[in-house]
């Protein structure tokens, strides 16, 4: 689409304005850069004073782990021919093989089904492949680039990394459903009532959200430390401690973030016309029923904007998790504090960089699934029609 | 099928009065229209009809069963609105299928249903497009069919045709004569527009801030206004009303004296319609120079200030005068309705 007359800018304040928005990306995104081409170095190389040396690796690659010229560029075509069937052909395939009103369990089976197809195709067959061809492809065969996953896989196997990872799932999807579903419930009620009863509830959710997490954390502790005592009655003897437990977590958390989820399912709802409601009721749905078949259908958009930050929360939290989790239950995040924090030798740092990268890749993943949801526009939609 | 009663029906909001004290009876089969200017508590009434809003005080019951306390979906009625209130997500089939999948119609008869319902108002080619693809029109359209779709008592409208522009607005409003007619539904219809209310009524209601002021067929409405407010609301234009005193007879005014009216001594007001008036020779009963002139194709307006408003007259279309002639306008005894100068209510001949 061509740029409406009035928005037309000159060709000095475009390349401007262009070369400072990719002078920032350079700056905003150099860190991540930097840490995921450490990761990936023998600590010689991870830590050498010569940058070229941590992006090349001559270590690494001494010690026998480096990519070719030919790896390089088959690897990255792979990559991206990966990325754009998934977004082209992907959803046809889904669209077409699952049955009808099960297109959410056909999205699951359809994405399980082809990342477990890249993961075989990328590690499993193009490694051998390549192998052979580098052997045949004289210098462009030979390694250039220093790489090894070695850290990765002292940190998610050797270390247990994979336990951490394991219970942020389980705090992450705990806070995101309870949120959700009490924020959803909450917030159409809320959206809907004039009463002035609904207002200070909201008020009084504001307040919550503005007290500092640690007031929280602290309020609970007692809580969960004499919770065993607490649960003696209803479970018997050997009642748990909810103490380091991801439950106790999973609660102050969703203390934390229910009433921000609230106000902001509550101003998707807003934006929702009441007729969608009031027809719903008049053709035979009971207010329940409304809200389930009309009203949710519509709101998809907004249950996934506010779960996603929901997730990030429970995701990136430090503080509840740190306090309140004991050390076989801790999640991604205080692991990788107490990684960083460790008598250490430099291999220790390069693993700690390694995890550091290992919990941003689920939350790049998850972005690129939802931002076209995000972007679905069944809310304007609603607004209009 | 379906008669309808509201008896004593009240609605207030705290000390607001939305409503107040609605007494009527629709028949079965009716097309009934509810008409006022904006937050006159036309819609609140239908609303509680449907069962959207609660009664405050009073009664309503569908077939002579008292509904205050029934759900809307308990209430079978169908309801068409303002805005449309179609359901985004869905195609136009499932909109219309909507009430039958949810009251758990028998499965098999479905799509027969909604194919005839789609038929009737001209829809089958749109069957797979979402409501956001569709025009105004086409919208208006859906939700008619979803309101038929089930044969319901009772058909409430709101307003549907104000989103509408002035083309289809006509074409729409003939179809939704057309369908009350073929369907034999009891109908109300909520709307501000009078021409709207004088084209589909068999009766019409006429409100002023929660209060009822006229019950009557259009024709009574037009002929006979109850009161000052129906007078100036009813026609286009609406009945000029002049203030002036009435003496033996003889109506006084400024720039205007009627004589051979029946009525008491006293100050009044007094309406005529503009086309039953004309512009005449030089013994008329009012005179005054010309305000303003109107051309409108078939006839020629003239507006002239007496009795201390603005009186228009529909003149011949090719009648032609300067603004600031003078002009006569006959105006005969026998078009002329007497208000009760005070109260407004019309002053009944004797």
């Amino acid at each position: 689409m061509a740029t409406p007359k009035a928005l037309q800018q000159p060709f000095s304040l475009r390349f401007a304005s262009a070369s400072f928005l990719a002078f920032w990306c350079l700056i905003a995104a150099f860190p991540i850069f930097w840490i995921a081409v450490m990761s990936f170095k023998s600590p010689v190389d991870a830590f050498s004073a010569n940058p070229l040396d941590v992006i090349f690796g001559p270590t690494t690659r001494a010690g026998g782990d480096g990519l070719s010229i030919l790896d390089i560029a088959i690897g990255l075509a792979v990559l991206i021919a990966a990325v754009r069937l998934a977004f082209t052909r992907l959803p046809k395939w889904v669209d077409r093989l699952s049955p009808q009103g099960m297109t959410v369990i056909g999205w699951l089976v359809g994405a399980g089904a082809y990342a477990i197809g890249f993961l075989v195709v990328f590690f499993g067959i193009l490694p051998a492949v390549l192998g052979v061809l580098n052997s045949v492809a004289g210098p462009l065969g030979a390694p250039v680039l220093g790489l090894t996953a070695e850290h990765y896989y002292s940190v998610w196997i050797e270390n247990g990394f994979w336990r951490n990872f394991q219970n942020s799932l389980i705090v992450t999807a705990g806070v995101v459903t309870i949120s959700l579903t009490v924020g959803t419930l909450a917030g159409y009620g809320l959206a809907r009532s004039g009463s002035n009863l609904a207002f200070w509830i909201l008020i009084i959710a504001l307040i919550f959200r503005a007290l500092p997490h640690s007031v929280l954390v602290a309020g609970y502790l007692p809580v969960f430390i004499n919770s065993a005592e607490i649960l003696r009655p209803i479970l018997g003897d050997n009642a748990p401690t909810l103490y380091g437990q991801p439950l106790a977590v999973i609660a102050v958390l969703v203390a934390i973030n229910q009433p921000f989820t609230i106000w902001m399912l509550r101003s998707f709802f807003q934006n929702i016309p009441n007729e969608l409601d009031e027809a719903a009721r008049v053709d035979g749905c009971t207010h329940f029923q409304a809200f389930r078949w009309v009203i949710m259908p519509v709101m998809w958009p907004g249950v996934i904007t506010t779960g996603l930050f929901s997730f990030l929360l429970a995701y990136n939290d430090l503080l509840v998790t740190s306090l309140l989790l004991d050390a076989q239950n801790q999640t991604m995040v205080p692991a990788i504090a107490g990684y960083f924090n460790r008598e250490t030798t430099t291999t220790d740092q390069v693993e700690a960089v390694a995890a550091a990268v290992s919990i941003t890749a689920p939350l790049f993943l998850l972005v690129m699934i939802f931002q076209r949801q995000i972007v679905s526009g069944l809310t304007a939609g609603a607004v209009k029609g | 099928m379906a008669e309808i009663q509201l008896r004593n029906v009240s609605k207030r909001w705290g000390s607001f009065v939305g409503v107040d004290d609605f007494n009527l009876t629709i028949a079965d089969e009716e097309f009934l229209v509810l008409l006022g200017p904006s937050g006159c508590g036309k819609t609140t009434t239908m609303r509680m009809i449907a069962g959207l809003e609660d009664v405050t005080e009073g009664t309503i019951s569908i077939d002579g069963q008292v509904v205050n306390d029934l759900d809307p979906k308990d209430r079978d009625i169908a309801m068409v609105f303002q805005s449309y209130g179609l359901y985004p997500n869905m195609n136009v089939y499932e909109n219309i299928r909507f009430p039958l999948k949810v009251r758990k119609v028998d499965a098999d008869s479905h799509d027969e249903r909604v194919k005839r319902a789609a038929a009737m108002v001209e829809l089958e080619p749109f069957m797979h497009r979402k409501p956001a693809e569709l025009s105004g029109g086409q919208r208006q359209r859906v939700a008619l069919a979803r309101a038929i779709v089930r044969e319901p008592n009772v058909f409430l409208m709101d307003e549907p045709l104000s989103n509408l522009d002035a083309k289809l607005r006509v074409s729409t409003r003939a179809q939704i004569k057309n369908l009350s007619h073929e369907l034999k539904v009891t109908t109300i219809y909520v709307t501000h527009d009078q021409i709207e209310a004088m084209t589909l009524a068999d009766r019409v209601v006429v409100m002023k801030q929660g209060v009822v002021q006229q019950v009557g067929t259009p024709t009574e409405i037009y002929d006979r206004p109850a009161n000052t407010f129906v007078a100036g609301f009813i026609g286009s234009p609406a009945m000029n009303l002049m203030e002036g005193t009435l003496q033996d007879g003889t109506f006084t005014g400024d720039r205007v004296s009627i004589s051979g009216l029946n009525g008491p001594n006293g100050p009044v007001t007094l309406g005529f319609r503009a086309e039953d008036a004309h512009v005449g020779d030089d013994q008329g009963e009012i005179s005054a120079p010309v305000y303003t002139m109107e051309l409108l194709g078939d006839a020629t307006m003239i507006a002239v200030r007496a009795g201390g408003a603005m009186v228009s007259v529909k003149a011949h279309k090719e009648f032609r005068a300067e603004i600031g002639d003078t002009v006569s306008l006959s105006v005969s005894p026998e078009i002329c309705h007497l208000f009760d100068a005070q109260t407004g209510a019309r002053i009944a001949a004797e």
